[in-house]
C-alpha cells in the first residue's frame, strides 16, 4: 500500500465529503432540511452541494420539522435514502412522533414490509452560550426507542465514515453532530469508505479505569487521561460511536480488564446514557470491580445562557478527573 | 350524471361489503374474540367505496382510523381476497403485518395500503415523501392521505398542505368529516365545521361532497384523481359524513340526529333507492347481493378464527434491518 500524505479536514468537511460521495453513487440520496440548499446548511456542512446536485436534491424547506421528517420516512418507504437536517437537536421535538412512532416502528409493526432507511443529522450540546433551546445533548430522548439508530462520532475521520455507513444502513439513524467538534481538525481518509455501525473504539488503553464517553466528552476524557497519567493512572478511553444499539461487548470486556468505570455523558445523570452504561456495567463486571461505578454527566437542570452558569452543569475533563480519582481511591 | 349501472351495483355491494365487516367484527369483538380497541366505519360505506374504486395497487393510500373497509377491499380487488385483513384484527399469523400491526396498522404494499398509523396526523406528513418519490421518478400516481375530522387538530395539517402546495406533490387529502372526534363536535373543535374552509388558504383545489351520496363521492373521487394522475398537483375533498358508531360508553348523540342518519342519510339505503329507481334490478337481486357479501365475511371470520397465532420469534423479530 502507497503511504498518501497526511489529508486534515475539519469535522464539517469531513461531513460534507460523506454526504457529496453518497450523493455521487447513489442516485436516491436527497438532501432535505432547513437553509440547507445555496446557503449550505445553518454549519456550512452542505455547502456546495446544492450547486452540484441541484434544488430537487438538496432540498430547501419551510421551518415544518414533522414534515420534514414525514418526507424523509415515506420517500425512504419508497426505495430513497434521504439525509435529513434538523438545525439544532432540541428542535426534534418538533418531529419526535415521526422518529419514535413512524420510523422506528414502521419495519416491525408492518412485519417487514416496510424499511425507512433515513439519516436524521443533527446539531447537538452545548458549551458555547446556545441558552436552553439550542444547547442540549438528546440521545436520552431517544435511548428508550427500539428500532432506532443512534449514531455519534467524536473525530473528523470517524464522522465521514460513520455518515457513509449511516446512509448505506436500512434502519432510521439519528446522527448525533457535537457542536463543539465542528470546527476541529483531524486525519481524513480520502475517497469513500466506512467506519462500522455498532463497534466502539479503544481509543486509549490503559489498565486501570475506563472510561466510557460519546462526542465532546471523548476529548475531555481523553485530556482527563493524559493528566492522569502524571499521577500514574493509567485510563482506558472508550469512544462508543453507536449509542443505540451500543457495543456492550467492548465495554463489558475492558472493564473486566481495569476493574474499574467512569462513565461520561453530557446529559443530564437521571434515565439517559451514563445510567444505562453504569447498570450494564453493574449487572455484567459486578464481580469484577474494585470501586463502585462513577457517572460524570451533566446536572439535574437545563442549560443555562451564561457561559459562567453553563459550566456547572455540564461535564468537563476536570469533572472527569475528579471521578476518576474517586474510583481509585 | 348518473353512474352506469354495473359501476353502481359494484359499489352497492361494495358498502354492503365494508358493513357486513364491521358488524361481524363488532359481534365478534363483543365476544372477546378480537383483542384490542373497535373503530368501525359504518355509515361512513360511500366514502370507502368510492376511494377503493379509484386506487390503483400502484398508488400509495394511509388509511384513517375506520379503515378496515377500504383495506379489505384493496385486498379483495388487488390480491383477490380480504380475509388476511380480518385475521390481522384478530391478532394471527395469517394477518397482512402477521398480527403485530392490527386494527390500526394494517399495511401491505402490494395493494397501495402503507398503513395507517395511530397517532393521528402522523401519516399527513409521510404522505409527503410517498408522493415526492412518485414526483421524483415521474409516476402519474397519488398519494392518498385518508384524515378525519379530529386529524385536523394537529400541526401536521398545516406542515403538509402546505409542503405539498409549494412542491406540487401528487396528494390526495381525503378528509372524512364524520362530525366527531370521538366525543367533539367538528364545529366545537375547528374555526370551521366544514373542513374544506381551512384548506382552501394553500391555494389547491379544495372540494366538498357529500359523502353518504355514492354516486356524488364516486364522481368526486374520480375528479381529484384525474387532476393528481395529470401532473396538476394536490388535492383536498371533503366528504360530509356521520359515523354510526358512538363511543365506548354508547351513543352520547341527540336521538334525533341518530335518527336522521340512520333512517334518512343511510348511504346503503339511498343506493339501493337509487338502483332500484333504475328498474333494471329488483329488490331480491340487491337482497341476494347482500346475503353473498354476508357470506363471504363469515367465511372470513372463520378462517380468521381457524388461523394460529403468530409464531413467538416474531416478538422480538424485525425491531431492526437485517440485526
Amino acid at each position: 500500500m502507497t503511504q498518501t500524505a497526511v489529508r486534515m479536514r475539519t469535522f464539517v468537511q469531513a461531513l460534507n465529503e460523506a454526504l457529496d460521495l453518497a450523493m455521487e453513487r447513489d442516485p436516491h440520496v436527497y438532501l432535505i432540511g432547513e437553509d440547507i440548499g445555496e446557503m449550505g446548511g445553518d454549519f456550512g456542512v452542505t455547502r456546495g452541494l446544492w450547486a452540484k446536485y441541484g434544488e430537487a436534491r438538496v432540498r430547501d424547506t419551510p421551518l415544518s420539522e414533522a414534515a420534514i421528517i414525514g418526507t424523509a420516512v415515506g420517500s425512504a418507504m419508497m426505495g430513497f435514502r434521504p439525509v435529513a437536517e434538523i438545525m439544532f437537536a432540541d428542535f426534534l421535538g418538533e418531529c419526535y412522533d415521526q422518529l419514535v412512532n413512524n420510523a422506528a416502528k414502521m419495519h416491525y409493526m408492518f412485519d417487514g414490509q416496510f424499511k425507512a432507511p433515513i439519516v436524521v443529522r443533527t446539531a447537538c450540546g452545548g458549551g458555547f452560550g446556545g441558552g436552553p433551546h439550542h444547547s442540549q445533548s438528546v440521545e436520552g430522548w431517544f435511548l428508550n426507542v427500539p428500532g432506532l439508530v443512534i449514531v455519534a462520532p467524536s473525530t473528523p475521520a470517524d464522522a465521514k465514515g460513520l455518515l457513509l455507513a449511516s446512509i448505506e444502513n436500512d434502519n432510521p439513524i439519528l446522527f448525533l453532530e457535537h457542536k463543539a467538534l465542528y470546527r476541529i481538525k483531524g486525519e481524513v481518509p480520502e475517497g469513500y469508505y466506512t467506519t462500522p455501525l455498532r463497534k466502539a473504539a479503544v481509543v486509549r488503553e490503559g489498565k486501570d479505569v475506563t472510561i466510557v464517553a460519546a462526542m465532546k466528552m471523548v476529548h475531555e476524557a481523553l485530556a482527563a487521561a493524559a493528566e492522569l497519567e502524571q499521577e500514574g493512572v493509567s485510563a482506558e478511553v472508550i469512544d462508543l460511536r453507536t449509542i443505540r444499539p451500543y457495543d456492550a461487548e467492548t465495554v463489558v470486556g475492558s472493564v473486566r480488564k481495569t476493574g474499574r468505570a467512569v462513565v461520561v455523558n453530557e446529559a443530564p445523570k437521571i434515565g439517559g446514557l451514563a445510567s444505562e452504561l453504569s447498570a450494564l456495567i453493574g449487572e455484567e463486571c459486578f464481580y469484577d470491580l474494585k470501586a463502585p461505578v462513577v457517572r460524570v454527566a451533566g446536572l439535574d437542570a437545563p442549560i443555562p445562557f451564561s457561559l459562567a452558569l453553563e459550566k456547572i452543569i455540564l461535564p468537563d475533563k476536570e469533572k472527569v478527573i475528579e471521578g476518576v480519582r474517586s474510583v481509585m481511591k | 350524471m348518473a353512474l352506469d349501472i354495473e359501476t353502481l351495483v359494484d359499489l352497492y355491494r361494495d358498502m354492503w361489503l365494508i358493513r357486513a365487516f364491521e358488524f361481524g367484527l363488532e359481534r365478534e369483538f363483543k365476544k372477546g374474540n378480537v383483542p384490542g380497541m373497535l373503530h368501525t366505519g359504518v355509515g361512513q360505506e360511500a366514502t370507502q367505496a368510492a376511494l377503493a374504486a379509484h386506487l390503483k395497487a400502484t398508488d400509495a393510500f394511509f388509511p384513517d382510523h375506520r379503515c378496515h373497509g377500504i383495506n379489505a377491499l384493496a385486498e379483495e380487488k388487488h390480491q383477490g381476497d380480504g380475509e388476511r385483513i380480518m385475521a390481522e384484527l384478530f391478532g394471527r399469523a395469517t394477518g397482512v403485518c402477521s398480527g403485530k400491526g392490527g386494527s390500526l396498522h394494517s399495511a401491505n404494499p402490494k395493494v397501495g395500503n402503507f398503513g395507517d398509523n395511530a397517532v393521528e396526523g402522523s401519516y399527513m406528513a409521510t404522505v409527503l415523501g410517498v408522493a415526492l418519490a412518485f414526483q421524483m421518478r415521474g409516476q402519474p400516481n397519488v398519494a392518498c392521505c385518508i384524515i378525519g375530522d379530529g386529524t385536523v387538530g394537529r400541526g401536521e395539517f398545516h406542515e403538509s398542505l402546505n409542503m405539498a402546495a409549494i412542491w406540487k406533490l401528487p396528494v390526495f387529502y381525503a378528509c372524512v368529516n364524520n362530525g366527531y372526534a370521538i366525543s367533539t363536535p367538528v364545529g366545537k373543535a375547528h374555526a370551521s365545521a366544514d373542513i374544506v374552509d381551512l384548506a382552501r388558504g394553500y391555494g389547491f383545489p379544495c372540494e366538498q361532497v357529500d359523502g353518504n351520496d355514492i354516486e356524488a363521492a364516486y364522481e368526486a373521487v374520480q375528479k381529484a384523481v384525474e387532476h393528481i394522475r395529470a401532473g396538476q398537483g394536490p388535492y383536498f375533498l371533503e366528504f360530509k359524513t356521520w359515523r354510526w358508531q358512538g363511543i365506548f360508553s354508547g351513543e352520547f348523540r341527540p336521538p334525533e340526529e341518530v335518527r336522521y342518519w340512520k333512517e334518512e342519510r343511510d348511504p346503503i339505503k339511498l343506493a339501493r333507492q337509487k338502483i332500484l329507481e333504475r328498474g333494471s334490478l329488483s329488490a331480491a337481486d340487491l337482497d341476494r347481493i347482500e346475503a353473498e357479501v354476508k357470506a363471504q365475511i363469515e367465511e372470513w371470520i372463520e378462517f380468521a378464527k381457524a388461523s394460529p397465532p403468530p409464531d413467538p420469534a416474531k416478538a422480538t423479530a424485525d425491531v431492526y434491518v437485517g440485526w
